[in-house]
């Protein structure tokens, strides 16, 4: 199996009066962190857990009125991230939901194609599993970045495929969430052919069937060089 | 007044409590395996069940959904078998709606719900049996079930309902005290803070009085949050247990 990809993404502030809301950082697998650390307090939801002036607030914590509080039943951990304060945040042994966020890359499988656009379900957000599969569209000017209007959605994606995109918008009241695969490392990961076997890909747009050796039309994820099995 | 007396001359109410003294709280988390998020609560009689499900995607109109948090959608229902009489209509009514309107504003001031854009937080509650205060309990119950599901809250809800018989106030009243005409009311509160997220109350009390019940119920919250904490810390300890 490939190593799992992390990707640690910021969602910017939103401010607001009171309470800040601290940044979110999704931490992949931590029992590893869990190990190396002595006995680690537990604690309650609105506990308070120290000042503003000694830690910086970190997932499962917030901001009021110059203390950082708890807002998950969990432990606490303090990490040092090589700034002067060290983060503090509240980590659970299960993992909570996450949801997709601006700029995450995520996995998901086509579901139907439109000559306008290719609606997916949503699978996993960088490597965690999603307990719900969430919508999203891919429309046919974010499929690449090159000559957008020349695209074809039926040449570039298939109902079944399994997909790395980024997530551009969370969408308004009438769409899902809004997904690219505008870059060389996003696009068709694996996809099965017209008969049935898993294909192989050959170039950025097409990927060949090893059992009947015919070519169909993808648009292709160059696999990063670390990710691929030698 | 002829009828059933609420507080004897020796200060013993009907199930032999002292005035301020609360009814046995006992809980559970993580009785299902399958929700998100589930706890049991009994408050003396009072047996409740809280499930939760979320985030998730928002099921249903897509209109329904907010732009910069999370919308969060809370069922009251009570079992045909929960009270002495039963039950004909368990949720659908007007008492069941109204309940699960308080419940939701209850949680949407707890909850960190900006974290979650875009997508429901669900809280289905169930009373099991009915024994006074029914709303109380399950704001309880809902609280220990949204701990579970690793949902980031400001602060415990804890509820308790209070009344005022003979210039004494009442902490957790039962059935026979909330029907038996007098004040009854209900606040659901954030403990560590002391901020209240719903006051409720029947009937009617003279304005000077009303202090003196805010500040019973609150008192009273107080002790419920302390079963809670207790609840919560033992079912973590239990969990790190299990997996270590």
């Amino acid at each position: 199996m490939a190593p799992s990809l992390r990707t640690l993404y910021v969602r910017p502030n939103s401010q607001s009066d009171k309470s800040s809301i601290p940044s979110q950082q999704p931490i992949g697998k931590h029992s590893s962190l869990l190990e190396n650390m002595s006995p680690m307090k537990l604690c309650v939801p609105g506990e308070r857990l120290c000042g503003v002036e000694d830690c910086i607030p970190g997932t499962g914590t917030y901001l009021r009125h110059g203390h950082i509080f708890a807002s998950l039943a969990g432990y606490v951990l303090r990490k040092n991230e090589g700034e002067e304060l060290p983060v503090i945040s509240v980590v659970k042994e299960t993992e909570a939901q996450l949801l997709p966020d601006v700029g995450a890359i995520v996995t998901c499988k086509v579901t139907s194609i439109n000559p306008r656009f290719a609606k997916v379900h949503i699978l996993y957000v960088g490597s965690t599993p999603l307990k719900d599969r969430f919508r999203g569209t891919i429309r046919r000017e974010d499929v690449r970045a090159t000559e957008k209007d020349k695209v074809e959605t039926y040449k570039s994606f298939r109902p079944g495929d399994i997909v790395l995109a980024k997530v551009i918008s969370l969408g308004d009241v009438q769409s899902n969430y809004l997904l690219t695969t505008a870059e060389n490392e996003l696009g068709v990961v694996v996809a099965h052919s017209e008969a049935g076997v898993q294909m192989v890909p050959i170039s950025w747009c097409e990927m060949q069937c090893p059992r009947t050796h015919a070519k169909e039309f993808r648009k292709v994820a160059r696999v990063q060089p670390e990710y691929l099995q030698a | 007044m002829a009828g059933i007396e609420l507080l004897s001359d020796q200060g013993y109410r009907l199930d032999g409590r002292r005035a301020t003294e609360l009814r046995k709280v006992q809980a559970r988390m993580g009785v299902f395996a399958q929700a998100d998020g589930s706890a049991y609560l009994e408050q003396g009689n009072t047996k409740a069940l809280a499930v939760v499900y979320g985030p998730h995607e928002v099921r249903g109109p897509r209109a329904k959904s907010l732009h910069d948090r999370a919308v969060i959608n809370c069922q009251y229902s009570m079992a045909t078998f929960s009270t002495a009489e039963r039950k004909r209509r368990p949720h659908g009514d007007r008492k069941s709606s109204e309940m699960s309107l308080h419940l939701k504003q209850t949680f949407e001031a707890a909850v960190l719900t900006q974290l979650y854009p875009r997508s429901q937080i669900d809280i289905y509650v169930k009373i099991l049996q009915s024994d006074g205060g029914n709303y109380t309990a399950c704001v309880n119950a809902a609280t220990l079930a949204v701990v579970d599901a690793g949902i980031p809250m400001r602060d415990y809800v804890c509820a308790c309902t209070a009344g005022f018989v003979d210039d004494t106030p009442l902490a957790d009243l039962c059935h026979a005290e909330e029907s038996g005409g007098g004040t009854s009311l209900s606040l659901a509160l954030l403990p560590r803070s002391g901020q209240i997220a719903l006051v409720q109350m029947d009937a009617r009390i003279h304005q000077d009085h009303l202090d003196t019940l805010m500040e019973a119920a609150m008192t009273a919250c107080k002790g419920v949050s302390r079963v809670l904490d207790g609840v919560v810390r033992q079912h973590l300890q239990e969990v790190s247990v299990l997996t270590a």
